[in-house]
């Protein structure tokens, strides 16, 4: 089982606690992927701390730009977890309930975060809050997915 | 994603309980084919009236603790709690009975009652009695009032259909079937024949049948709206649990009509046994679904100890 992305961050921000330190690095000791995705934090811990030096911005032009970038930038990077996010929440709803279930849960254009709460209520309800709340850490498991991109770029 | 067949667990429960069905009916199968094939030259005997076998309560309880364990994980206020206790309740009432009618409610030698002379075992008939209601309208009401929560929390979430014509069809057989019984009844009571207690109570359970079928039919319509997923098949098990039930009491109602050799205690036995095991499928099927979440099949045996490795240090 991998660590989650914020596990790895806390571990480099040596937050992660001793116990949880010592498990994380072992598994990073034989995990080449999480050792990766370890450096890509560190990257941009690195560039993050340089935008931070750089000089600010002084209009709302700039500023609009910048915004701009990041939605375009986390558009990018959100797309393709949204898409992973929806192919697992229809795969666990499958599981759960079957085929016939998703035109249930799913309408025709749904976003993932709608998705994604209306299957975590069925789950909850059918389930159980503890199960339910088993199979959303399972739909997140290694998933790098920031959330609705409106909310992450207001 | 592939997954091993196991038997360790809550989760197996479901493999367990199949398991010991499929060895029930073999056996009981093969008694009956022995028993044809040697011209019926020995008696073949169950329970002495309609309480429930040993079979039967083992499962009830199993069936019991299941759903018990099932209840734990649905807090006050969650919209099938009341489902769920009322198939605990329901559950229970044929436990303790299976467990009054055997142990308290005939005269035999580990009997407490018959112990002491005539005056404690003058309470034998009334506890077979209240095992009797208990087990039969009692646990039918339980059902019914179960299984019409059920259905309202499926129709709340969008798992409801209208029911088809077949629908209609199989629950109006089971209505004639009730009203072709409240007829015979009648028709011995008129005659000045007595009606013995478990006829009555038998004759009480009927109208609940009705309902719990025409309840399962709806559940039937909702599953199939649903698909065959984990959650589905502890629902379509409640649903065949009625069906089985219900097909037991037309069985005990036909034979006799048919062929007056057949050992009636051995249908009853037949039928009893599987209708228990399938009922404790419901609550042992949504147990592995639980533990299927909390143990995903891809997840592997970590063995994270110490040690850190120098991109972190």
């Amino acid at each position: 089982m991998h660590p989650r992305r914020a596990t790895l961050i806390s571990f480099f921000d040596a937050e992660a606690g001793a116990e949880r330190s010592r498990r994380v690095a072992r598994h990073l000791a034989k995990c080449e992927k999480c050792r990766n995705q370890l450096r890509g934090i560190e990257r941009e811990r690195h560039e993050l701390s340089a935008c931070a030096a750089a000089p600010a911005i002084d209009n709302r032009q700039g500023l609009a730009g910048v915004r701009s970038a990041m939605a375009t930038w986390q558009q990018g990077r959100n797309g393709a977890a949204a898409s992973e996010l929806k192919g697992r929440l229809r795969w666990q709803i499958e599981t759960y309930f079957g085929s016939p279930a998703l035109s249930v849960v799913e309408r025709p254009g749904m976003r993932p975060e709608e998705l994604l709460g209306k299957a975590g209520e069925i789950l909850d309800v059918f389930l159980g809050p503890d199960a339910a709340e088993a199979v959303r850490d399972d739909v997140f498991r290694g998933l790098e997915w920031a959330g609705p991109t409106e909310e992450t770029c207001r | 994603m592939t997954r091993k067949t196991s038997f360790d667990g809550i989760e197996s429960a479901p493999r367990w309980i199949l398991l010991f069905l499929g060895a029930y009916l073999l056996l009981h199968l093969l008694a009956l084919y022995l028993w044809n094939a040697t011209g019926q030259a020995f008696s073949v005997h169950g329970t002495s009236d309609g309480t429930a076998t040993l079979s039967v309560t083992a499962m009830a309880a199993v069936d019991l603790w299941l759903c018990l364990l099932v209840l734990r994980s649905f807090p006050a206020g969650a919209p099938l709690r009341s489902a769920w206790t009322l198939i605990a309740l329901a559950a229970s009432a044929q436990a303790a009975s299976g467990l009054l009618a055997q142990f308290l409610g005939v005269n035999w030698l580990l009997n407490p009652l018959a112990w002491a002379g005539q005056a404690r075992s003058g309470l034998i008939e009334p506890f077979r009695r209240a095992a009797l209601v208990g087990g039969g309208p009692v646990r039918l009401a339980l059902l019914a009032a179960a299984l019409l929560a059920a259905l309202r929390v499926l129709r709340k979430f969008g798992f409801w259909v209208r029911p088809s014509a077949a629908d209609w069809a199989v629950s109006g057989i089971v209505c004639l079937f009730t009203l072709c019984r409240f007829g015979e009844a009648g028709a011995a009571s008129l005659a000045g024949r007595q009606l013995g207690f478990e006829d009555w109570m038998s004759l009480a359970g009927l109208p609940i049948l009705c309902v719990l079928f025409l309840e399962a039919m709806l559940l039937r319509q909702s599953v199939l709206h649903m698909g065959s997923g984990l959650i589905s098949r502890c629902w379509a098990a409640l649903m065949c649990g009625v069906f089985l039930t219900g097909a037991g009491e037309l069985a005990l109602w036909v034979v006799p009509h048919y062929s007056h050799g057949w050992p009636l205690q051995l249908v009853n036995s037949l039928t009893g046994f599987p209708a228990a095991a399938v009922f404790a499928l419901a609550p042992a099927c949504l147990l592995a679904a639980q533990r299927r979440t909390i143990k995903p099949a891809s997840d592997q045996a970590e063995d994270l100890a110490t040690g850190v490795p120098a991109l972190a240090r």
